[in-house]
């Protein structure tokens, strides 16, 4: 009797049992639909789109053609209830032709659907009957003729965009499946699969695993003191997110009220675009404010500037902090902080979450009425100490531990600042490997 | 219920003898195990030992593998007991943090004819980093 392996992992204490093959398999077959997708879908669009385009410019047969009748074809959408039917209007022009098979009398597209019955009457402007042009007719059905050759490139491109994306992402997943194929976690992350290769990991010191590498922190002389760290404040990216928000969201309002405002010009009132107007209107106006004030806020403050005696540190070391504080008012309150983050990301549905956790703090100092003398910013020193048994900085693709001094400010007539400068913190100094016991107790 | 061809009755299990009767060690100190293997009655067609360490907590689990050996002649990999080891590495230490943990481990894993595999994985310590705890508040 044959007993099929287990689906899913089992797991009791220490041991686990399982077979790996269950998850490549099953990781093959997703992404081998996403590749026959992309495929399919490929395979209809150019049958759609580009074979037809190919023909004409390379099947079909030239000829002569003399106009014989003008007129706008009726391009009905699908009525909907409720609502006035929209046609569309294509000007067409019927031609009598000569063809391998005689004289051929036939419709064709001579220009771009409207929505304006006049603007597609205007593209017919001298093309009377009794005017010769140069037409193309399919041999195989010379009904079929068209008035212009050539290969709408963007359409191309815009049409073969979903195929080949399904198909890229599905084909680099079946490589990723086919490279672990029957290999253990441990052989992948050895080395032992594409993995790794496909997946840029965090960049970690030299001789250090798992500890960030500090080289962008010690690129940078202070004025004072050795280093000078680089901020990694959050009011920066919100910031930019308020200017990128307000930029794209107005030029979308801008595009919307130049087409209302075309409408009225030409006697027409959309009243659904109105409506949405409104409120984008409202919406950009506030995003421009909230800008402004984030940027003013952001310029008026200063900026802030930590200086430090040594880096990478080290646990049980201390450590000379000098802060420069630029701005030109007072500042009411200003404090240092030392903070141990743990942080973790993970997946909850589609969506990938990061969780932060401040796990250990110290407070390196405090002042009040900070007042830099005119051109000069307030500087203020302190000392920084790293607990002897503390955590080293670490970094893997979906956690972290990191060291960083934090600085908040109050301001006078300012809102509250808050800005951090990442430290790396390195394993104590160990010289050489300590002296092996006697085997121990069994494990089981 | 009868069983499949490739396990009697019993399961498998590994026992494992570290160097260290605490399992713990300091960076660049050498780790030496003696594992005895139990199969169980299964065929083992192979067996992949390792020293890992590997991520525990609230985010995704990150893997780092120091020393990998994989035995794929049957006769090696069916042997009842066997010795490896290695020095270890600086980093990264052991760490018991509130939403990130670092565990060091053991793992020995064997594969049967048939395409299952068992792992046994034995935990052990690098470092003496203190567990993290959440600073009162205020």
């Amino acid at each position: 009797m044959v007993r099929l392996p287990r689906f899913f992992a089992k797991k009791r204490g220490d041991r686990r049992t399982g077979a790996a093959v269950w998850g490549s398999v099953g990781e093959a077959v997703f992404h081998l639909i996403l590749v026959g997708a992309g495929l399919v879908f490929g395979g209809l669009l150019v049958s759609g789109v580009a074979v037809p385009e190919w023909r004409i410019n390379h099947d079909f047969v030239e000829s002569r053609g003399t106009v014989i009748a003008a007129g706008l074809a009726r391009l009905s959408p699908r009525d909907e209830p409720g609502r006035e039917p929209r046609p569309r209007w294509q000007p067409s022009l019927k031609l009598r032709y000569l063809t391998n098979q005689g004289v051929e009398e036939s419709w064709a597209v001579a220009g771009s659907p409207s929505s304006e019955r006049p603007a597609a009457r205007q593209q017919l402007e001298g093309l009377r009957t009794g005017v010769e042009l140069p037409c193309w007719y399919d041999p195989a059905a010379p009904q079929e003729v068209v008035l212009r050759r050539g290969y709408n490139w963007w359409m191309w491109a815009l049409t073969l965009l979903l195929p080949s994306a399904l198909v890229a992402f599905g084909g680099a997943g079946l490589a990723r499946a086919a490279a672990g194929w029957g290999k253990s976690e441990e052989r992948m992350a050895a080395g032992g699969g594409l993995g790794d290769s496909l997946t840029d990991g965090p960049v970690v010191a030299v001789d250090h695993p798992g500890v960030p590498s500090c080289e962008d922190l010690v690129n940078s002389p202070g004025t004072v003191l050795p280093f000078r760290l680089p901020t990694d404040s959050p009011e920066s990216w919100t910031l930019l997110g308020f200017g990128l928000f307000a930029g794209l969201w107005n030029i979308v309002l801008v595009v919307l009220a130049i087409n209302a405002g075309l409408d009225l010009l030409g006697g027409q009132t959309d009243r659904l675009l109105l409506a949405v107007l409104v409120p984008f209107a409202a919406v950009g106006i506030t995003g421009i404010v909230v800008f402004t004030r984030a940027l003013l806020v952001a310029t008026a403050v200063g900026t802030t500037q930590l200086e430090i005696s040594a880096h990478p540190l080290r646990p049980g070391g201390q450590y000379d902090v000098l802060l420069g504080q630029g701005g030109s008012g007072t500042l009411e309150e200003l404090e240092m902080t030392l903070e141990l983050e743990e942080r973790a990301t993970y997946r909850q549905g589609t969506d990938t979450r990061t969780e932060r956790l401040v796990v250990w703090r110290q407070v390196l100092g405090t002042w009040e009425k900070l007042q830099a003398a005119a051109g000069t910013r307030c500087e203020v020193r302190a000392t920084l100490q790293i607990p002897a048994t503390g955590m080293h900085s670490f970094v893997s693709e979906h956690n972290s531990v990191g060291w960083r001094v934090v600085v908040q400010g109050r301001p006078s007539r300012w809102p509250r600042f808050r800005r951090s400068f990442p430290v790396v913190v390195f394993p104590p100094l160990v010289e050489a490997a300590a002296e092996q016991s006697p085997t121990g107790k069994d494990s089981r | 219920m009868s069983r499949g061809p490739e396990f009697s009755a019993s399961a498998p299990s590994v026992a494992v003898h570290f160097s260290r009767v605490d399992r713990r060690y300091e960076p660049l100190e050498r780790i030496d195990v003696r594992y005895l293997v139990e199969t169980g009655g299964g065929v083992v067609r192979g067996m992949e030992r390792s020293v890992l360490w590997y991520t525990e907590g609230k985010g995704e689990e990150d893997i780092g593998v120091h020393f990998f050996e994989r035995m794929t002649d049957r006769a090696a990999a069916a042997a009842a007991t066997g010795t490896f080891g290695c020095v270890l590495p600086r980093s990264p230490l052991s760490y018991e943090g509130v939403i990130v943990k670092i565990r060091w481990c053991v793992r020995v894993r064997l594969f049967f004819v048939g395409g299952r595999d068992f792992i046994s994985e034995h935990v052990f310590d690098l470092g003496a980093v203190p567990a993290a705890r959440l600073p009162s508040p205020g």
